[in-house]
């Protein structure tokens, strides 16, 4: 496991972070030092409510906090994705498989590997944010932190499916794409369909097809969107459900990827 | 005791979606002495490197198993006591000599307390102590080997597997891997060797077992396997031996032949030999050499795969 912190290392995964991390921050910066945020707020916010004020400043966060997730999963999806297939390679697969160890272990390893080598990152930045808003408005509201968890387990419920067509495929363009797909296209999809697939047909099957589905599909967007931003705001989760269904299909993607694994001859 | 037992192994490769079925093992069942060299010769795609991966667990077997140490492979901890040198290994190029050996090791389940020592002594022992703080990406195909040699070693193993050895690497640093197989096979460690350097192979093994597409073909020693009836070269200058012995009227068993630069014999006995002599000296030929003749490995090899080819048609 922590040699997957080795290779991240090695392969300049941090370092790539790091100076993404240092833009967004720097940027930041500069717009906190350009812009008089005490005169925004307070044109917003006329009878001076300190309420009110730590709900603008909340405002303000996820509104850089949704900007940025975006980026740092695909980010995170592009450098995770070649972990397992590594390992696979030709001629370093025989080197892993003929160690005393077994392959549920090795690739596990691989899976916390990878998840330690996002998470690490991920706070970096989210931590870094959070720490100039805070000094900015001198407004210290802890719950922003959550957000992190939030993202790892986003984060956690993809990989899982990367090091599935990791070890299906022996490589990483597959489970990249389909990761994408899910995290861009179908989850925000499904989640608006399955609200409203009631108004847009009567059609029993395809009701069934786009619920069942939206269950089935790990629910990036409600995960990183309303979830995270209820802990955030003090709302609190109203349904778990999202939480629930998406850890379910991490478990059942890695039990697949380990049966897979266990099988297969290199 | 037996180091290796390998039995009735059969493995059978589907490709191209089961459509391509390939026999690459059929029913091999052998043992191997437990601190002996023992060297699996066959052809490209005999089934060698399966052999070794399904030992090792790296493919499943069809049917059959095998037993190192007298446990079966299925229970991966045995492998703490195995040593690999994988055909064409690939190594993380962002490690360098000493990190593979450490981050290999401690897979392998070597002690911690003495991975340091016996990383050093490794690099000493293959002569990459001058690199080992370099990238691997830096070294060449013969200092890639010798690290994959210092690998399959790191955890003190007691049954080492290497997989061309020697692949790559110049003839002095062969007859160092030589040395250091010796080295090792005086410590009491079993050594299973794949290669198709016979004349390598006739150097440092004990025993041998031909392979070819998936059958064992023959095992036994080398001297065993190699020894042929007595048959002599003897070199002289005579234009026409063959007419000249018929019409001598002698009758001797042996039936010589013209080969490059004299004649090959064979004789029943030192006796018969030492007439033959008699006879050539009698008619005033210059005797200028007498070699026993013995097949090297390679004859036996090609010999063995041919027949068994015909055998197939
Ligand atoms: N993963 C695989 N899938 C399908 N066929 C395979 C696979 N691996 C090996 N084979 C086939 O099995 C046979 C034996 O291959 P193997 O690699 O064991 O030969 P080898 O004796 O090691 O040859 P070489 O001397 O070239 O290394 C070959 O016909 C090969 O094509
Ligand atoms: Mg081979």
């Amino acid at each position: 496991m922590l040699y997957t912190l080795r290779e991240a290392f090695a392969r300049k995964v941090f370092l790539f972070f790091m100076i993404i991390s240092g833009l967004i921050l720097l940027t930041e910066i500069v717009i906190f030092s350009m812009v008089d945020t005490e005169k925004i707020i307070a044109s917003l916010n006329s009878t001076g409510d300190p309420l009110m004020r730590g709900q603008i400043i909340e405002k303000i966060e996820l509104a850089v906090y949704s900007f940025i997730t975006s980026l740092l999963l695909l980010l995170a999806i592009f450098a995770s994705a070649s972990f397992v297939p590594n390992m696979l390679e030709k001629g370093t697969v025989d080197l892993f498989l003929s160690k005393p160890i077994s392959r549920s272990q090795l690739l596990l390893g691989k899976y916390f590997g990878g998840l330690l080598v996002v998470f690490i990152n991920i706070s970096f930045l989210i931590l870094g944010m959070w720490l100039l808003v805070s000094f900015k408005f001198s407004y210290w509201d802890f719950s922003f932190l959550s957000t992190i968890l939030f993202i790892v387990f986003t984060f956690a419920v993809l990989y899982s499916l990367l090091v599935f067509f990791g070890v299906l495929t022996q490589g990483s363009t597959a489970g990249m794409m389909i990761a994408y797909f899910i995290y861009i296209i179908l989850s925000p999809l499904l989640a608006q369909a399955y609200i409203q697939i009631d108004v847009w047909t009567e059609n029993k099957i395809y009701i069934y097809l786009v619920k069942g589905l939206y269950y089935i599909v790990p629910k990036t967007a409600e995960l990183l969107g309303t979830d995270a931003i209820n802990v955030v705001t003090g709302a609190g989760i109203d349904d778990y459900q999202p939480i629930i269904t998406s850890f379910l299909f991490l478990i059942l993607m890695l039990g697949f990827s380990i049966v897979l694994f266990r099988k297969k001859d290199f | 005791m037996n180091a290796i037992e390998i039995i009735g192994l059969t493995k059978i490769y589907f490709s191209s979606g089961g459509r391509k079925k390939v026999e690459a093992l059929k029913d091999v069942s052998f043992e191997v002495a437990t601190g002996s060299i023992f060297g699996l010769l066959g052809p490209n795609g005999a089934g060698k490197t399966t052999l070794i991966k399904i030992i090792l667990g790296i493919t499943h077997p069809t049917t059959g198993t095998a037993m190192l140490l007298n446990t079966s492979i299925d229970n991966y901890f045995i492998r703490r006591k195995i040593g690999y040198l994988p055909e064409n290994h690939k190594y993380p190029t962002y490690l360098t000599g000493v990190e593979v050996l450490k981050y290999f090791g401690q897979l392998a389940g070597a002690e911690p307390t003495s991975l340091k020592k016996k990383t050093d002594e490794l690099l000493e022992l293959v002569k990459l102590s001058n690199w080992k703080k370099n990238k691997i990406k830096t070294y060449s195909k013969g200092m890639m080997q010798r690290l994959g040699l210092a690998q399959a070693l790191i955890n003190d193993p007691e049954i080492i597997f290497l997989d061309e050895p020697t692949d790559g690497v110049d003839p002095i640093g062969r007859k160092e891997i030589r040395d250091i197989l010796a080295d090792l096979k005086a410590q009491g460690k079993t050594i299973f060797l794949n290669s198709h350097l016979l004349s390598e192979v006739e150097l440092v093994t004990d025993r041998i077992a031909i392979l070819n597409k998936g059958v064992l073909l023959k095992i036994g020693s080398v001297t065993e396997l190699t020894e042929k009836k007595e048959e002599y070269k003897i070199s002289v200058d005579a234009e026409n031996l063959i007419e000249e012995i018929a019409s001598s009227g002698r009758s001797f068993h042996l039936k010589p032949q013209k080969i490059n630069g004299g004649y090959s014999i064979n004789v029943s006995g030192d006796e018969e030999l030492n007439l033959f002599i008699d006879f050539l000296r009698s008619k005033n030929y210059l005797i200028k050499e007498i070699v026993p003749l013995k097949s090297s490995l390679e004859d036996l090899f090609i010999n063995i795969v041919n027949e068994s080819e015909k055998g197939m048609k």
